[in-house]
C-alpha cells in the first residue's frame, strides 16, 4: 500500500483501521480549533465552536470505521488470492523448468492417487452406495434355519405365517426363480423365470416401462396365465417392441399373456427374464401343514423404520417357536432368520475389497514418500533460489506456502492423470468381470469418486509437501549463503530422507508379504485335488418341459436317447447325464441315516443328493474307491441303490466299510454300493461334504446336465452336439454348453482376481520403493563426492566405494524389511480369512520378500554405487 | 447540520470533494476549507458528514489516501484523485451543468400556454 513509504506514519502492527479514523477526525477538529484560536477566540470556547461545526462525530466516527474495514477485509481477500495465483504461477513455472523431476513425481502421484481412485470406485459402487431400492436399508431376506445353523428358502406355509404373524416387518413378500423353456423360433430358449408375490414390485419399487403389472385377481389360482418381462429380455429378444403385449408365449409348456415390460434396470436381487403371478392356492395357506417342508421361496421383507437387525432376528425366532408348536412334525427346532440384503449381496466380497483398498492405499502412501523424497533432493538444489527470497524479505511462513503450493500443483496434476488411470483401470476392472463380483456393473468413476480423488490429492500433496517445506525453510535457510550456495542440506534433511525410504521399504514390504501369501495360498487353491478331470470334457444343459415331458419316462428315454447320439459322436469316450455338477453346490439336501440307528452324536444328518446316470463317474473322472458305480440294471424297478462320497463314508461310517449298508435318505430305504472319491463342491478351499449319488433311473429330474467326454477338442463338437439334440427334440433349448474346466477356472476367478490385484499393487509399490532408495543414493553419493574421492585419492579402491554405497542401501532395506514384516504379521489377521493353506507365518512367503527386497535394493545401488566409483579424484579436488 | 441540508445537495457533496482534490492531494480539513471557501460557506453541511464521504469515494477507488506529515507537521491523511476519480470529476461535472441549465432554463421558462 501506498502509505508504506511514509515509514514513520505506518502502523507498526497491521493496519487499525478505528486507529486511524480517530487520529483522521481528531486532526480535523485540532485544525480547526488552531484556526478559530488564531482568529482570536479562547482556547475554551473555540473547541467548543470547532466541535459544534464538526456536527454528529460518533455517526461520523463510526460510519468511517466501518467502510474502512470492510475495505481492509476485501483487501486481505484479494491479496491472499493475488499471492494464491502468484504462488501457482511460480510453481507451474518451477515445475516446468526441471520436467524430469516433475513428470516422475506425477507419474508416481497419478499411480497411486489413480489406483487408490480405481479401487475406491469399485468399493464405492459395490459396497458403500445403496441398492437400487427404496429403503434399501430395511430390506432383508428372511431364512428357514436348521438346527445345525444351515439356512434354506422358506416354504409357502412358513412364508405365509410370517406374513401374517411378524411384528417387526412393514411388509413380506417373495419370490420363487426357475429355468424355464420357451418356445420360439428359431430355437427354444430357455429362461429365468421368476414368480413374484402380489406386492413385490411395489416393495422393491419396480414400475413399469410398458403396458401394467400383475392385478390381485392375477394372483388367484386358475387366473394367472400372465407374464411381465425383464427390460433387458424384453430388448434382447423382442427388439424392444411394445407390440409385445398381448401376445402369448409358451413357456415351460403353458401359455401366458404378455401384459407388461418393467422399467429399465427395475431387477429383482436375482436376474430373472420373466416374471409370472404367485398363485395363492391352498399351499399359501398358513395353517398348511402338508407343505411346510417344500422350501422353495425367497423371502423379503421390509422392516419397520427404526428397526434394527437384533429386533427382526428376534421376532423372526418369536415366529420360528410358535411354528414350532402348532406344527411339531413338520417344524420342530426350525426357526427363521432375517439378513439384511446389502450383507447378503455384499456380504463375501466385503472383506478383500477393504483389503485391496488398504493394500492401494499403502502405495499411495508409498507414492508419497517418494514425492517427499524427490521435492526434499529438490529443495536442497534450490537452498540458494530459496535463501534469495528470504533475503529480499519472504517470511518462512510466505516460502513454506510457496514450497505446499508446488506440492499441491503436482498432486492435482497427478490426480488429473490419476483420474485417467482410474477411468481405464476401472474399465479394466470391470471388462474382467472377475468372478461375479455383485454390482459390478454399476461401478464407474463418478461425481463421488472424482470428489474422493481430488480431496486424496489436496491430502496428499499436503502430506508429502509439508516435510521439505518445513525442513529446506528452516535453519537450513541461515545456512545456505553462509555456506557459499552449495547447498547443504545437513544431516538432518538426510536421516528425514532416509528415514522416508525405509517407510517406504516397510510399506513394500507389506504388501509384498500380502501378496505373497496369497500367491502360496493360490497355488495351494490349483493344488487341491478336485475330484474329477476337468480337461476334454463339456457338459451342458437340458430343461425337459411341456407336453412331451409329462412324465419320468418319457423324460429318461430323452436323456438316453441323447447320450446314444452323443455316444456316437466321432472322438466320444463317455457320456453320462448328471443333475449335478462339480463345483456347483451339492444338489438337494436330504436326511440320511443309517439303518434304524441314531446319527451319531454331533454330525449333521444331511447329505447332497444327486441323480446320475450309470457312467457319470467314467466321464466326469471320478475314480471309485469302492464297491462298483451304477448299471443300467438298476433300473425303475430294481431295489434301491446308492453310491456316497469319501466324506460322506468317513462321516457315517468311521472305520467301517459302508459297502452293503442300508440306509434311510429322502424317504426310502437305499444300499449303498459304492463309495467314490470326494469332488469339490463350492470352491476348492471348501472342504468337501456328504454327498450321496442315486441312478437317475430311481430318480428322475427334469433338469439334467450332459457331459460329454472326448478324445480330442470336446468344443469342436459343439455344432454336433446341438444339431443331435435338435434332431430329437427342436423344441429342447440347449444351455450352458461349456467346457468341464470353465467350472475349476470360475471357482478360482476370486482368488486370482484378487491375488493379481494386490501382486500388481506390490510390484507398483516395491518399484517406487526402489526408485526412492535409487535417489537417496545418488543424491548422497554427489553429495559426498569430494569426500570419495578424498578416500580414492589416500587408497581406496572402487570396490570399497561401491561397498560403501551398497551396503548404505542394505542397511536401509535391513530397516525397512523389519518394520515391514513386524507391520505384515500384525495385519496378517486381516488377510486370514483369504488365506488356504498356508499360514500367516509362512516362512516361504517371508523368506521370498527379503529376498526379493535385498535384490531390488542392491539393484537400486547399483548405478549410484557405480557413480561413485568412477568419481575422478583429481577433478573433484581441483574443483575446491 | 446535515438534517438541514437539503437532499438534492448530498449528491453533490460528492462532486465538491472531487473538485477541490482536483488541485492536488490533500487532507480532509483542507477539503473542508476548500469547499466553505468557493462556496462562500452557503452549504451549510456538517463538516463531520464529509468524512464518510471520503472514505466512501476511497473504498470506490475514485481517491486514494497516505498518511503524510501535515503542514504543522502532524500526522495526516491525505487524499489524492485517482485516474478513474479523475474520469468520474469529468462525467459529474458535464452532468451537472446540463442539470443546471435545464433547471435555469425551466425557471426562467414563460407561463404555461
Amino acid at each position: 500500500m501506498a502509505w508504506k513509504r511514509w515509514s514513520p506514519f505506518r502502523r507498526p502492527l497491521g493496519p487499525d483501521p478505528a486507529g486511524d479514523v480517530e487520529d483522521e477526525l481528531s486532526f480535523h477538529v485540532e485544525m480547526r480549533v488552531r484556526d478559530l484560536i488564531k482568529q482570536g477566540e479562547s482556547p475554551e470556547r473555540a473547541r467548543q465552536l470547532a466541535l459544534q461545526r464538526f456536527g454528529d462525530y460518533e455517526t461520523s466516527r463510526t460510519e468511517c470505521v466501518e467502510i474502512d474495514e470492510r475495505r481492509t477485509r476485501q483487501m486481505a481477500r484479494s491479496e491472499w488470492f493475488a499471492e494464491l495465483r502468484q504462488d501457482l504461477s511460480y510453481a507451474v513455472r518451477t515445475l516446468r523448468r526441471t520436467p524430469g523431476f516433475t513428470a516422475v513425481a506425477v507419474a508416481s502421484l497419478a499411480l497411486g492417487i489413480g489406483a487408490t481412485s480405481a479401487i475406491f470406485s469399485v468399493v464405492h459402487g459395490v459396497l458403500l452406495e445403496a441398492l437400487p431400492y427404496p429403503a434399501a436399508e430395511r430390506l432383508y431376506e428372511v431364512r428357514t434355519v436348521y438346527p445345525d445353523g444351515t439356512e434354506y428358502p422358506l416354504s409357502a406355509p412358513d412364508f405365509m405365517s410370517i406374513r401374517e404373524g411378524n411384528r417387526a416387518f412393514e411388509r413380506v413378500e417373495a419370490f420363487s426363480t426357475g429355468t424355464f423353456t420357451l418356445l420360439g423360433d428359431p430355437e427354444p430358449k430357455e429362461v429365468r423365470g421368476a414368480s413374484v408375490s402380489d406386492g413385490l414390485f411395489e416393495m422393491l419399487g419396480l414400475g413399469m416401462a410398458v403396458g401394467r403389472g400383475f392385478r390381485p385377481e392375477e394372483h388367484q389360482p386358475g387366473q394367472g396365465a400372465v407374464s411381465v418381462l425383464g427390460h433387458d429380455f424384453w430388448r434382447r429378444e423382442f427388439g424392444g417392441d411394445p407390440a409385445v403385449i398381448g401376445r402369448t408365449l409358451t413357456v415351460g409348456g403353458d401359455p401366458y399373456t404378455v401384459i407388461g415390460v418393467l422399467a429399465p434396470g427395475a431387477e429383482l436381487p436375482q436376474a430373472a427374464d420373466m416374471f409370472t403371478a404367485i398363485t395363492y392356492d391352498s399351499a399359501f395357506s398358513a395353517s398348511n401343514e402338508a407343505a411346510r417342508r417344500g422350501e422353495f421361496l425367497q423371502v423379503f421383507g421390509r422392516a419397520r423404520p427404526a428397526t434394527d437387525a437384533t429386533t427382526l432376528n428376534s421376532d423372526m425366532r418369536r415366529v420360528g417357536t410358535t411354528l414350532q408348536a402348532s406344527f411339531p412334525r413338520t417344524n420342530e427346532r426350525l426357526t427363521f432368520s432375517a439378513t439384511s440384503l446389502r450383507d447378503i449381496i455384499v456380504g463375501d466380497v466385503r472383506t478383500p475389497l477393504l483389503m485391496l483398498l488398504g493394500a492401494v492405499i499403502f502405495v499411495l502412501l508409498v507414492a508419497c514418500a517418494n514425492v517427499a523424497n524427490l521435492l526434499m533432493a529438490r529443495a536442497s538444489a534450490r537452498q540458494d533460489e530459496l535463501a534469495v527470497r528470504a533475503a529480499l524479505g519472504a517470511g518462512r511462513g510466505r516460502l513454506v506456502r510457496q514450497l505446499l503450493t508446488e506440492a499441491v500443483v503436482l498432486s492435482i496434476v497427478g490426480a488429473v492423470v490419476g483420474l485417467f488411470v482410474a477411468y481405464w483401470g476401472t474399465r479394466a476392472l470391470v471388462a474382467a468381470q472377475p468372478a461375479d463380483i455383485p454390482r459390478l456393473d454399476e461401478i464407474g468413476v463418478n461425481g463421488t469418486v472424482v470428489l474422493f480423488t481430488f480431496a486424496v490429492a489436496i491430502i496428499t500433496g499436503l502430506a508429502f509437501g509439508v516435510l521439505p517445506a518445513m525442513g529446506s525453510t528452516g535453519t537450513a535457510l541461515m545456512g545456505a549463503i553462509r555456506e557459499g550456495g552449495r547447498g547443504g542440506s545437513g544431516a538432518g534433511g538426510h536421516r528425514v530422507r532416509s528415514g522416508l525410504v525405509v517407510a517406504e521399504m516397510a510399506l513394500a514390504v507389506v504388501l509384498l508379504t500380502g501378496s505373497g501369501l496369497l500367491i502360496r495360498s493360490f497355488i495351494e487353491l490349483t493344488r487341491v485335488n478336485p475330484g474329477f478331470q476337468p480337461e476334454r470334457a463339456v457338459s451342458f444343459r437340458m430343461t425337459m418341459q411341456g407336453d412331451r415331458y409329462q412324465n419320468g419316462a418319457a423324460i429318461r428315454g430323452q436323456v438316453a436317447a441323447v447320450l446314444d447320439r452323443m455316444r456316437a459322436l466321432p472322438g466320444v469316450t463317455a457320456t453320462a447325464a448328471t443333475t449335478l455338477l462339480p463345483l456347483s453346490g451339492r444338489g438337494a439336501l436330504v436326511d440320511f441315516a443309517v439303518g434304524n440307528e441314531p446319527p451319531p452324536p454331533g454330525v449333521n444328518a444331511e447329505i447332497g443328493f444327486a441323480s446320475i446316470t450309470p457312467d457319470y463317474f467314467k466321464a466326469v473322472g471320478t475314480p471309485l474307491i469302492r464297491g462298483r458305480t451304477f448299471t443300467a440294471a438298476d433300473d425303475t424297478g430294481a431295489p434301491l441303490v446308492v453310491v456316497i462320497n469319501r466324506a460322506g463314508a468317513q462321516q457315517w461310517f468311521p472305520g467301517r466299510d459302508p459297502i452293503g449298508q442300508r440306509a434311510v435318505a429322502s424317504g426310502a430305504e437305499r444300499e449303498i454300493v459304492g463309495v467314490v472319491a470326494d469332488v469339490l463342491q463350492r470352491n476348492p478351499g471348501a472342504a468337501p461334504l456328504a454327498q450321496m449319488y442315486a441312478p437317475l433311473a430311481q430318480r428322475t429330474s427334469r433338469s439334467a446336465r450332459i457331459i460329454v467326454r472326448t478324445a480330442g477338442d470336446p468344443l469342436a463338437l459343439a455344432g454336433s452336439i446341438r444339431a443331435e439334440v435338435h434332431a430329437l427334440d427342436p423344441n429342447l433349448p440347449v444351455a450352458e454348453l461349456n467346457p468341464l474346466g470353465q467350472l475349476l477356472t470360475k471357482s478360482m476367478a476370486r482368488p486370482r482376481f484378487y491375488t493379481s490385484l494386490l501382486s500388481l499393487f506390490a510390484g507398483v509399490a516395491l518399484a517406487l520403493a526402489g526408485i526412492g532408495i535409487f535417489g537417496v543414493l545418488s543424491y548422497s553419493v554427489a553429495q559426498r563426492a569430494r569426500e570419495i574421492g578424498i578416500r580414492m585419492a589416500l587408497g581406496a579402491g572402487a570396490g570399497g566405494v561401491v561397498r560403501m554405497i551398497v551396503s548404505r542401501a542394505m542397511i536401509l532395506a535391513s530397516i525397512g524389511l523389519g518394520i515391514g514384516i513386524a507391520l505384515a504379521i500384525g495385519l496378517g489377521r486381516v488377510l486370514r480369512s483369504q488365506l488356504f493353506g498356508v499360514s500367516v507365518f509362512d516362512p516361504a512367503t517371508l523368506g521370498g520378500v527379503v529376498l526379493v527386497l535385498i535384490a531390488s535394493a542392491a539393484l537400486a545401488s547399483w548405478l549410484p554405487a557405480r557413480r561413485a566409483a568412477a568419481v575422478d579424484p583429481a577433478s573433484v579436488l581441483r574443483e575446491h | 447540520m446535515a438534517q438541514s441540508t437539503p437532499e438534492i445537495l448530498r449528491g453533490t457533496f460528492d462532486l465538491l470533494i472531487l473538485k477541490a482534490l482536483s488541485w492536488g492531494p490533500m487532507h480532509g480539513y483542507a477539503v473542508a476549507q476548500w469547499i466553505e471557501r468557493a462556496t462562500g460557506d452557503a452549504l451549510d453541511v456538517g463538516e463531520g458528514t464529509l468524512y464518510p464521504a471520503l472514505h466512501r469515494l476511497e473504498e470506490r477507488g475514485w481517491i486514494t489516501a497516505s498518511w503524510g506529515p501535515s503542514e504543522n507537521n502532524r500526522r495526516a491523511k491525505f487524499y489524492t484523485l485517482t485516474q478513474t476519480g479523475r474520469a468520474q470529476l469529468r462525467v459529474e461535472t458535464a452532468n451537472w451543468r446540463r442539470y443546471a441549465a435545464a433547471m435555469f432554463a425551466a425557471l426562467d421558462a414563460p407561463a404555461a400556454r
